[in-house]
């Protein structure tokens, strides 16, 4: 009797099954977008008659949210101010109100790439700005598979510049070999002999520097570097490093660190033993009211203590004063605490911001308001075509001597840089060493 | 050799960083038998409380009077610490007090989980600069070595620490309380011992510790929810090198640690180098471990079964 | 001449009495293949992002499973885990980008899985031997030094595994082989690729922990002496999970690499490792369907608070759960069902006032013995 039964049931149930089966097989998705690029004519992702949408993925939380949240706020800033006069006139003739959606990677490749996938998802035009390498090598390959552009990242690394290799891409902010051989030819042209200690990452940001200081000094007889220590961005402090580079004699430190806290520490270290070195600080470490106060590079009297801290820059800080007084900067200042322009959940800066990634994002913001400007139809190809064809635009707070240009195939959008050195208050662009 | 006794002074610096915590643990270890992963958190969060006192009071006290508002905000901050420590002992680790201790540990990331979410978003994640009593690049030279007044400010704070609480411990009644009371809380019971009290003073007692290391290590590593993570696992291994029940011994490896990593970085940068410096505690952690398993200085632990 | 007793009526009807529907073989066999088909069907239906969510849920899942072995059946607690899933994804990489995968092809991408699950078990084996006699703290100790150690080694030799930035195989590997193109989009083959994977990982764990393995592993857990006494070595059953954690994880890792068709020295971090332990409590440890519901929780904590633009919840929303689960829930997710259960089941044998207990009403479940 119970056999029957159970066989009975069990027909009954494989029979349901099946159904259910044939059912849901039934069903397949319908348009689901698979890799492959789009094609001119029809309209890309992400982009209406009266709205563009625009994805950032980059750290908002954890150790590098300080630029992180940095590297998107300033051009939603931007935008938030084009937006309230009626947005941007593209090139195709509509005017177009730019949104941001915006995706924290918390500095994990693997969350970046998940991001990546929740962004394409989420239908945007384009991936823009977003800060760190490893989170950007992570969905860079998926970005162009499925040719959504990748464009203006905050990241020195060169690979994303080739045309050829990365056609989707472009970085924003100059390469770390430019930073380095701006500082390393400033050194070499002085003529003087010189002992150099590095210090770098322990990454492709500190092995960028240097290559780029070593092209820079070239074969100079009169430099000589006696040193080269790395650390890890998970360090707690460099007072080793900074005793080992002491040790040698030294007279320059060429600083290849890019977390804050480890650089203030080494500017107390360095002082601490009687080591007083002219310094090089990468342009992501060398903010006077974040890195230099705080490390105590101007004694009680206001004078500095180091016989130079130099930096290389495309752009003002807004700690200066002057930076305020001038009327885009009073404009950048507003806007970027302005929390009627930022999604619903992100915060908005509070104060000036310590970082220069702010500012750096609101010229990225301007560089792709040109590229809209320029775009002859909705699509991702006419961006990519407009974009890379920007030269000579000076954006607001570019320097002397710098502007953006994205035509040249292995260069970022910013290419330019010049060497300034620390007064006691800000940088001022020097033409010499000393 | 001035190279290298500089670097042994930077070790004990940097070593006395980690022992400020490792002390805290072992305290914890020895009140209530359990390793506090969260004590690094607690830290910071007293660290934070003390920030917002200073930021309240500095403006109102004027620029001569900051020294007295850091003052009042460590005074604040201890004492916050104090009543977090033993709040968090009362209610949440109390549960898991009696039972795997696996479990015990994962409820104290839980806690160090839940600090930290909450810190990042009062606060948020960037770099607060700490305001201290002197600058911290300020220094002294003797024979040529250079050390910094805030280095010797907190190796000394680690040694007085240290010998409070192993004569804490050791000849008062409240220590032979705390040890009673994690070694065999029936008995203890028993014995008339408010079992539950002790174990809150026990937890409220290490938080301050704690915060008293991170108010000293604030200033010097820039305050950020995260600060002392990275510390939190050279103290974790100082304490499991040094004894889990033993000041002395954590201290001692503390510094031994900061100082084996800053030579062998130094005189060894083929194999190991900076990079790998980070290598070398562990790879002693190791060894001795496999040899001695209580620690250097620890008591042997037995069981019954 | 033994003395005829009367019959134990309690323990008869307890033997006749039919076991509930949702228990009987039957049932089971149906809702596996009922489960089997959804799971093999949804891609089809779902969303490209979906599937790509769901893979990502499956390689966590694997990684999670792994350490289930370890912490959950055996035990031990290890902060470790990511390290091999690290060490795993790098094997795969690193296969598929030399002349093996290139040359090879399908073999070559075979040789890559092995090595992810060779590789990191002999790892873990060697780990083992070391850590296993430790208790508590000092083998969370040791175990921590391995992604700690492991991101400055990934970095160093970075000829084999491309440094800080990262290593990427091509992208063809995980694409829709030619011979199923058209019938399969990219995320449904990787998506399908991870099912089967995980699956006959997860079968072949369940089938350990039921047999010989499984039960030394719950032995040991539970009393060392008794297991030494009863022969069983703790210390090389210890070994022996740790080495098949470290396994699984490589496996994770071989996942992850189809995932993401990359990985850098931050898969290894020590973040994750606190992670990874969170989401094993909280799916369930020492269960088989635990680590399936902490994958989910692993993805899903970070990717919908990030998705509501709120992600700086995701942290503090990990120390919540993690203290609930272990105030209310200490068997995690995967205890829910029987939780509910036991808090709604009746007890007809308490009336309140009658002094003698009514013989238990056969079939009811809340006298069914758990």
């Amino acid at each position: 009797m119970k056999i029957t039964v159970t066989k009975r049931r069990a027909l009954v149930l494989a029979a349901s099954v099946g159904v259910l089966a044939l059912g849901l097989a039934g069903c397949t998705r319908g348009g689901g977008t698979p890799s492959g690029d789009d094609s001119g004519a029809a309209a890309s992702p992400g982009i209406t008659d009266t709205t563009i949408t625009i994805g950032i993925d980059t750290p908002l939380t954890g150790t590098t949210a300080g630029p992180g949240n940095c590297t998107a706020d300033g051009a939603i800033a931007y935008f938030g101010g084009v937006n309230d006069a009626g947005g941007v006139k593209f090139g195709d003739g509509k005017t177009r109100k730019v949104e941001f959606k915006l995706y924290d990677d918390k500095y994990d490749p693997n969350t970046a790439s998940s991001n990546f996938q929740q962004a394409q998802s989420d239908g945007v035009f384009a991936m823009a700005l977003g800060l760190g390498t490893p989170t950007n090598n992570a969905w860079k390959q998926a970005a162009l598979d499925a040719g959504v552009p990748q464009v203006l990242i905050m990241t020195g690394d060169p690979k994303f510049d080739d045309v050829s290799e990365s056609p989707n891409a472009i970085g924003l902010v100059p390469k770390y070999q430019d930073e380095g051989e701006a500082f390393g030819k400033l050194l070499a042209a002085d003529g003087k002999q010189h002992k150099v200690a590095i210090i770098e990452q322990n990454d492709d940001y500190g092995k960028g520097y240097v290559e780029g200081f070593k092209a820079g000094i070239g074969d100079s007889k009169n430099i000589e570097i006696v040193s080269d220590l790395t650390y890890e961005p998970t360090d707690t402090s460099l007072d080793g490093q900074v005793t080992q580079s002491a040790a040698t004699g030294a007279d320059v430190l060429f600083n290849a660190v890019s977390v804050t806290p480890l650089a203030v520490g080494e500017l107390q270290k360095a002082q601490a033993i009687g080591w007083k070195p002219s310094i090089f600080a990468p342009s992501n470490t060398s903010s006077p009211g974040g890195v230099l106060t705080p490390g105590g590079a101007i004694d009680a009297s206001g004078n500095p203590v180091y016989p130079g801290i130099y930096s290389v820059s495309f752009s003002n800080v807004p700690a200066a004063p002057t930076f305020a007084s001038s009327e885009n900067g009073q404009k950048f200042l507003d806007a970027i605490k302005n929390p009627a322009y930022y999604p619903a959940g992100a915060s908005p800066q509070t104060g000036v911001p310590d970082f220069p990634h702010c500012v750096w994002s609101w010229i990225g913001g301007q560089i792709l308001d040109q590229a809209f400007q320029k775009m002859t139809s909705p699509t991702r190809d006419a961006f990519m075509e407009a974009l890379r064809s920007i030269s000579g635009y000076k954006a607001d707070f570019m320097l002397e001597g710098t502007s953006v240009d994205t035509t040249k195939d292995g260069s970022p959008a910013i290419s330019t840089v010049v060497v300034q050195k620390f007064n006691g208050k800000g940088y001022a662009t020097v033409q010499n060493f000393g | 050799m001035q190279l290298f006794i500089q670097l042994i002074v930077d070790g004990l610096a940097q070593g006395s960083i980690y022992a400020a915590l490792a002390l805290a643990i072992v305290l914890v270890n020895q009140a209530t038998g359990l390793v506090n992963f969260a004590q690094g958190g607690m830290a910071v969060l007293s660290a934070y409380i003390g920030l917002a006192v200073v930021d309240l009071l500095a403006p109102a006290f004027g620029p001569g009077l900051v020294a007295l508002a850091i003052v009042i905000a460590i005074v604040v901050a201890l004492a916050f610490s104090f009543v977090f420590g033993a709040a968090v002992e009362r209610l949440v680790m109390r549960r898991f007090e009696r039972g795997d201790e696996d479990t015990a540990v994962v409820a104290t990331i839980g806690v160090l989980t839940l600090i930290t979410g909450l810190v990042g978003i009062i606060w948020s994640y960037n770099y607060q600069h700490f305001p201290w009593f002197f600058p911290i690049a300020q220094s002294f030279s003797i024979a040529g070595i250079g050390v910094s007044v805030w280095s010797l400010t907190t190796f000394l704070a680690v040694i007085v620490i240290m010998i409070v609480l192993q004569l804490l411990f050791m000849r008062t009644k409240l220590g032979l309380g705390l040890r009673a009371v994690a070694d065999n809380p029936a008995s203890a019971a028993l014995s008339g011992l408010k079992v539950g009290r002790l174990l809150m003073v026990g937890w409220g007692l290490a938080a301050t510790l704690g915060a008293v290391g991170g108010i000293l290590i604030a200033p010097k590593l820039q305050l950020t929810p995260n600060m002392l993570d990275s510390v939190l696992v050279y103290a974790l291994a100082a304490v499991v090198i040094g004894g889990l029940d033993s000041p002395l011994g954590a201290v001692i490896a503390a510094w031994g640690i900061a100082i084996v990593e800053n030579l062998s970085a130094a005189y060894l940068p083929t194999i190991v180098g900076q990079d790998l410096k980070v290598a070398v505690p562990f790879a002693f952690l190791v060894i001795i471990l496999i040899f001695r398993p209580q620690g250097l200085f620890g008591r042997k632990a037995v069981v019954r079964v | 001449m033994s003395g005829l007793r009367a019959p134990n009526t309690a323990v008869i009807a307890a033997a006749t009495r039919p076991t509930p529907w949702w228990r009987t073989t039957w049932f089971r066999w149906t809702l596996a293949a009922v489960v089997f088909l959804v799971l093999v069907v949804i891609p089809f239906i779902a969303d490209p992002y979906s599937n790509q969510t769901m893979t990502r849920i499956m390689m966590w899942a694997v990684a999670i499973l792994g350490l289930n072995v370890v912490m959950g059946y055996a035990g031990q607690v290890s902060l470790g885990q990511i390290f091999f899933v690290g060490v795993g994804a790098y094997a795969t990489a690193i296969t598929l980008k030399s002349h093996w995968g290139v040359d090879l092809g399908l073999l070559g991408a075979v040789i890559a899985f092995v090595l992810a699950a060779v590789i990191p078990g002999v790892l873990g084996f060697l780990v083992a031997l070391a850590a296993a006699r430790l208790r508590g703290i000092a083998i969370a100790m040791v175990t921590i030094a391995l992604p700690i150690v492991g991101v400055p080694l990934a970095k160093r030799f970075s000829d084999l595994t491309g440094g800080a930035p990262g290593i990427s195989p091509s992208s063809k590997w995980f694409r829709t082989p030619d011979w199923l193109s058209g019938l399969l989009y990219d995320d449904q083959y990787r998506y399908l690729l991870a099912l089967v994977i995980a699956g006959i990982v997860f079968l072949l764990v369940a089938f350990l922990v039921r047999g010989k393995f499984g039960r030394a592993f719950a032995i040991v857990k539970a009393n060392e002496s008794v297991a030494s006494a009863m022969g069983i070595s703790p210390y090389r059953t210890k070994v022996l999970a740790f080495t098949i954690a470290s396994a699984i994880g490589g496996i994770g890792g071989f996942l992850y690499v189809v995932v993401n068709t990359f990985t850098s020295p931050d898969t290894l971090s020590f973040p994750n490792s606190i992670n990874l332990i969170i989401a094993t409590i909280v799916g369930g440890a020492g269960t088989i369907i635990g680590p399936i519901l902490g994958g989910v929780y692993f993805q899903l904590v970070t990717q919908i608070p990030t998705a509501l633009q709120a992600s700086q919840w995701t942290t503090v929303i990990q120390g919540i759960v993690i203290l609930l689960v272990l105030f209310l829930l200490p068997g995690g997710l995967a205890s829910l069902p029987r939780v509910i259960r036991r808090l709604t089941a009746k007890r007809p044998d308490r009336h309140v006032g009658t002094g003698t207990a009514p013989a238990p009403i056969p079939g009811n479940p809340g006298t069914t013995k758990e």
